[in-house]
């Protein structure tokens, strides 16, 4: 089943059976390896994009749902200033995760550009990190604009 | 000058000796302690801008032309036969290319010894078509009882190994002269390891050369496991390990996957994934083995320890190895008579693997309870009963420490300690709270054999060449670190190529703590004979004595103040470079190298719900010199994060009566969260290691790990007064010990603290 | 497998065999792990109404909006901040969150257990720690959503494709005949909440980690003029819901469950003194 996907600012236009992921469009024939799979079930955040926006599970959106709304991956994030925050603040360690983490991050600071401790900790709550990063990031969060 | 020599290698506590040869200048002293120009200065690791932007290409990013992907029929039972094995259905699919059983694949089983067990695997162009032709496998299984009781297996002697007993001096003399003797029964849970990218291999024949990307912590270790597997000569298998999604211990080795890929290759001609998912990798990847320990201390009144005593029984599993849960209690204290016996139970059980200090871990936190459970006994503070029974030397072999600065450990703890009384005040309504502390003993000295080239191009810049990985620990930013301050260049002029075995001589595993200690002084040495070459370069060039020539700052630098920039010297040779290579020496001889350290937790605990919130650990820790505070900063709050999890919400559960595995999937098994993070201050004595090689530097991954449950639990028993000896903490654990204490007060007529 | 984005009610009716998705994050992995099937996707969003107008709430909301809108009743916005993770609360509606399934590891892992059809319940005799105290004779499950109990104890209502009921009336525990957990009949869609204004409410919830984990025990609790409501999650197949605390001594606990009846009662006293 054809459909039209808006990654980035950039349309695509792919073929796709019913139940494909969006994540598996990602990685598969759009090459956009960026946005990770890690639990495949919605549990762990690793596959995190924005639609317009909102930080969703792209390991358990259905492509052929996605309609009109914007996709944004890491990819899409390359100059945000959160992945130097990212990196200053030592917020990675294999680095798994951490596309997942910054897209759900660039979504929390475009719509509280300072948020508190615990803002950070209930926003960010759903991107897994097992190497134990979640200090650093909280840092990162919260240094984003220096 | 090559040196042929026989040294003791460790890794994880396990002992081996073997011949090497070391190339190590001897020439080249420690440098000073303290931190210097790019050694011991906070480095952002140097491969992470690609690594945020999603830009690194892991194993799991792998796409290879033609590639097909397997999947893996597993065991649905603990314990079976296969009676039948029908793979025809299978075959016949238009959309399966390749299908293997146990006689194409010496990892697949016709009797398998646990839920998980690999039975068969088909391969297919897509991933999903592959899964679904799992379905046209036929099976007839005969389920057999599985053993599941470590108890039982101990009773019934189904053991890995013959039970390991160890004594040192007289034990039951000693107890009799104990003025006070606690003993106890603690348990630990078995936990998974979880690294984000599962387990995970890309397998492909090119001519005669097999070649294999795979998720790994021993691109080497690799290569030795096929080649000895499948009878291949080693230099016909490449191994490639660019970025890695974590480790923890369970990627030591070639791992099942990639038998079966290597096997589905080989049959189809084609490129062939084996990638496992989450809820396979939580299956048959590995764990931390739970473990039961009865543990038992005597001590004088003064607080001196007279004996030791511990029954360790491992839950192994079907597969692994019986891990040193012993380790801490023979060799952390400076006890003289100390007894341990160690079973290894072999049960239908998915297999153990090395988890991030295994044995140590879980063996510490049954000690250190058990000190602070003697120490209420003794009426001493816990801290002072540690500082009393510090051993100045090994007792297990009278070694010497190459280097021991736990006294400086505890000593800075003291402050962290201190504030008790005022955590303490700060309990209100429901929420108590109170601190604990636990030490920590563990290996980390690295050895050799570990090799690195450093090559410097005319522009002056340098590449170190290495065929080690970086598992995520940050040992790429260090070893730049190691090159740039040898060679007197700014960081951002030294590049790292690793993770190719193709591309680099041998280096050392990622794991056991070793791979700044073995690797760093290879890295170090190869960028002094680099150095050495340019000054002898530049003496030839501008007339100069050797001896007065150094390299700083990205130029080479005479004694009588002139200098040229690098390049200047290095482009004399155009498009020639300057190929520098070290290698790793031995360990001091008839020392024992170990790390050590003591963490202090603060906890809350509501104690009519049982919610325990870690509020703030203290981690003082000993590893020697510290090349990178920044990335060893994220090290130490990344292993007592996952020691938060281990002891408070981790837990590998199964059916108990058929030994299925029930936590397989992210929302069962709960690691922890950002929102479940303590405050963590991190404090590394750095004080080089003064026997222990050109660097002086100790391993850092696993120490931080070891004393978090025996802190926290520590804590909980100082907020609330309730023994809690088995982890998990979780909301049963904490009101079965809070409801525990209630009655012990009621009993001794005391009135109830909770 | 056909997906189908209908634009109006009307086309909804048609084959039984169809499945209704909306946030899709239960029934898509479901679909994955084949515990449910379909030959016909129905892609609901169009058709369902999203938004907060007073007390109306459209069952397309998702918790992330309901969770973040002060005019939302204190315990229904606390249970959506609690439920899930971030994501999953951006993506699932309140609609999906109350038909979702148990996170019983059994029923997930696809044992032929009393809840898919079978004879018994392998959660009684097997491990249960997060299974339930109440109503759990047959299935063993427990309920997963905090919403859904905030829901109960606000006496809230619901409008669906066919007829208006309560959220008590949606649920009813598995039978013998009747293995399914909602009142709810093939096709019919919830597509709206009437939600009244309590005079104070509370949601408190005890769970395995701070964030983003299932209820152990969740208490809601909604005081009205006619007095407090209160119901619990993660303690029966169905939101549960109890007149006072001493409705706790009627709890059947099994051995790896009777720490949620002491767990609750702290909770159910806290959740009490907040509503006043």
């Amino acid at each position: 089943m054809a459909l039209e996907l808006r990654i980035n600012g950039t349309s695509y236009e792919i073929e796709a059976p019913v139940g494909q992921t969006l994540a598996e469009t990602l990685r598969g024939p759009l090459g956009l390896t960026g946005t990770k799979i890690a639990c495949g079930e919605g549990h762990c955040g690793a596959c995190t994009v924005q639609l317009d926006g909102v930080p969703v599970l792209s390991c358990i959106t259905l492509v052929h749902t996605v309609g009109e709304r914007e996709v944004t991956t890491i990819e899409g994030l390359h100059d945000h200033p959160l992945v130097d925050a990212f990196v200053r603040a030592d917020a990675l360690q294999c680095g798994f995760c951490t596309p997942g983490q910054i897209v759900s991050a660039a979504a929390l600071v475009e719509a509280e550009p300072a948020p508190t401790p615990e803002r950070i900790r209930h926003a960010m709550a759903g991107n897994l990190c097992r190497c134990g990063t979640y200090p650093r990031i909280e840092e990162a969060i919260q240094t984003w604009r220096d | 000058m090559a040196r042929l020599i026989r040294t003791e290698k460790e890794v994880e506590g396990r002992y081996t000796e073997q011949w090497v040869v070391v190339e190590e200048d001897a020439a080249i002293d420690q440098w000073p302690a303290g931190p210097r120009q790019t050694v011991g200065q906070p480095a952002p690791r140097v491969d992470g801008p690609e690594r945020a932007r999603g830009q690194a290409i892991f194993t799991a990013d792998v796409a290879l032309p033609g590639m097909l992907h397997a999947a893996v029929l597993r065991s649905p039972f603990a314990r079976a036969r296969v009676k039948q094995l029908d793979l025809s259905r299978a075959r016949e699919s238009k959309w399966v290319l390749g299908v293997i059983g146990p006689d194409d694949c010496h990892v697949l089983t016709s009797e398998p010894g646990f839920h998980g067990a690999p039975v068969a695997a088909v391969a297919a162009a897509d991933p999903r078509r592959a899964r679904e032709a799992l379905a046209l496998i036929d099976v007839e299984w005969e389920e057999l009882e599985p053993l599941l009781d470590p108890e039982e297996a101990v009773r019934r002697k189904e053991l890995h190994e013959d039970p390991r007993r160890y004594e040192r001096g007289d034990v039951d003399a000693a107890f009799a002269t104990a003025d006070v003797v606690v003993e106890a029964e603690y348990r630990t849970q078995t936990v998974l390891h979880n690294s984000l990218e599962t387990h995970q291999s890309v397998c492909r024949w090119e001519g005669d050369t097999l070649e294999v990307y795979i998720s790994t912590q021993w691109i080497w270790g690799v290569r030795d496991d096929v080649a000895e597997a499948l009878d291949l000569p080693k230099d016909r298998i490449r191994v490639i390990c660019n970025y890695m999604g974590g480790g923890f211990g369970a990627k030591n080795g070639a791992h099942d996957q990639t038998f079966i890929a290597i096997a589905l290759a080989s049959q189809t001609g084609r490129p062939v994934r084996c990638a496992l998912t989450r809820r396979e990798e939580n299956l048959a990847t590995g764990n931390r083995n739970a473990t039961i320990q009865r543990v038992r201390a005597g001590a004088r009144s003064d607080g001196t320890l007279v004996a030791l005593e511990g029954e360790f029984v491992n839950a192994v599993g079907w597969k692994g190895w019986s891990g040193p849960t012993y380790g801490p209690m023979e060799m952390l204290y400076g006890c003289e008579n100390v007894r341990t016996l160690t079973y290894g139970a072999k049960l239908n059980l998915p297999p153990n693997a090395a988890f991030r200090a295994p044995g140590f871990v879980e063996g510490t936190f049954g000690l250190e309870c058990l000190l602070d459970e003697l120490a209420a006994q003794l009426e001493l503070d816990p801290l002072e009963l540690r500082t009393r029974n510090h051993a100045d030397n090994d007792l297990v072999d009278g070694r010497p420490y190459s280097s021991k600065n736990l006294l400086e450990c505890y000593r800075r703890a003291e402050p962290h300690w201190a504030r008790r009384d005022e955590v303490r005040a700060r309990s209100d309504g429901a929420w108590r709270r109170g601190v604990g502390l636990a030490s920590q003993i563990w290996y980390g000295g690295g050895g050799p054999p570990s090799y690195a080239w450093v090559r410097v191009g005319g522009d002056g810049n340098a590449m170190v060449i290495t065929a080690m990985q970086d598992i995520g620990t940050g040992t790429r930013t260090a070893m730049a670190q190691i090159a740039a301050e040898e060679l007197g260049l700014p960081l951002e002029r030294v590049r790292v190529s690793l993770g190719d075995s193709s591309r680099g001589p041998y280096a050392s595993i990622s794991a056991g703590s070793s791979t700044t200690p073995s690797m760093g002084p290879a890295v170090r040495s190869a960028a002094a004979d680099a150095a050495r070459q340019i000054v002898e370069i530049a003496a030839q060039r501008y007339h100069l004595e050797e001896r007065v020539l150094s390299l700083r700052d990205g130029r080479v630098v005479s004694a009588d103040g002139g200098s040229w920039p690098l390049e200047e010297v290095t482009g004399l040779l155009e498009d020639g470079q300057i190929l520098g290579k070290g290698a790793r020496g031995p360990n001091p001889t008839g020392m024992q190298v170990l790390t050590f350290g003591i963490q202090v937790a603060d906890v809350a605990v509501d104690i009519e719900t049982g919610e325990i919130r870690v509020e703030r650990i203290a981690a003082i820790h000993d590893v020697g010199r510290v090349i990178n505070p920044l990335g060893a900063q994220s090290q130490v709050e990344g292993g007592i994060i996952q020691g938060v999890g281990h002891t408070l919400s981790e837990e590998r559960l199964v059916d108990p009566a058929t030994g299925f595995v029930l936590t397989q999937s992210l929302d069962a098994y709960k690691l922890p969260t950002i929102a479940d993070v303590p405050e963590i201050v991190v404090d590394l004595i750095d004080i080089p290691d003064e026997h222990l090689t050109n660097l002086g530097s100790k391993g850092l991954g696993e120490p931080p790990i070891v004393p978090t449950a025996a802190a926290i639990v520590n804590a909980i028993r100082d907020a609330t007064g309730a023994d809690v000896r088995s982890l998990p903490v979780s909301r049963e654990e904490m009101l079965r010990a809070l409801a525990e204490a209630r009655e012990r007060e009621k009993a001794r007529g005391a009135p109830a603290a909770v | 497998m056909e997906l189908r984005q209908p634009s109006s009610l009307e086309e909804l009716n048609g084959a039984s065999n169809n499945l209704l998705l909306a946030g899709g994050t239960d029934l898509v992995p479901l679909l994955r792990d084949g515990l449910v099937e379909a030959e016909v996707l129905v892609d609901i969003r169009a058709v369902v109404p999203r938004g907060i107008d007073g007390t109306k709430i459209g069952a397309g909301t998702t918790l992330a909006e309901l969770e973040g809108d002060p005019e939302i009743p204190a315990v229904l916005r606390e249970a959506c901040a609690l439920a899930a993770s971030p994501q999953l609360r951006s993506m699932g509606t309140i609609g999906g969150n109350l038909l979702q399934a148990t996170r019983c590891w059994y029923w997930r892992l696809d044992f032929p257990c009393f809840l898919h059809g079978g004879s018994r319940c392998h959660a009684r005799e097997g491990a249960h720690r997060e299974h339930a105290i109440f109503g759990n004779e047959r299935c063993a499950s427990a309920h997963p959503s905090d919403p859904a109990a905030a829901l109960v104890a606000l006496g809230a209502r619901i409008r669906t494709s066919r007829r208006e009921l309560g959220v008590d009336e949606l649920y009813r525990l598995p039978t013998e005949d009747d293995r399914d957990v909602t009142a709810l009949e093939p096709g019919e869609v919830i597509l709206e909440l009437d939600v009244p204004q309590p005079e104070a409410s509370t949601y408190l919830k005890a769970m395995d980690r701070a964030r983003w984990a299932f209820p152990l025990v969740g208490v809601a609790a909604a005081r009205s003029a006619d007095g407090v409501r209160l119901a619990l999650a993660g303690v029966a197949p169905i939101p549960w819901r109890i007149e006072s605390e001493a409705d706790l001594d009627k709890a059947t606990p099994l051995p790896g469950t009777a720490y949620k009846v002491e767990l609750a009662r702290p909770l159910i006293r806290r959740a009490l003194e907040a509503v006043g």
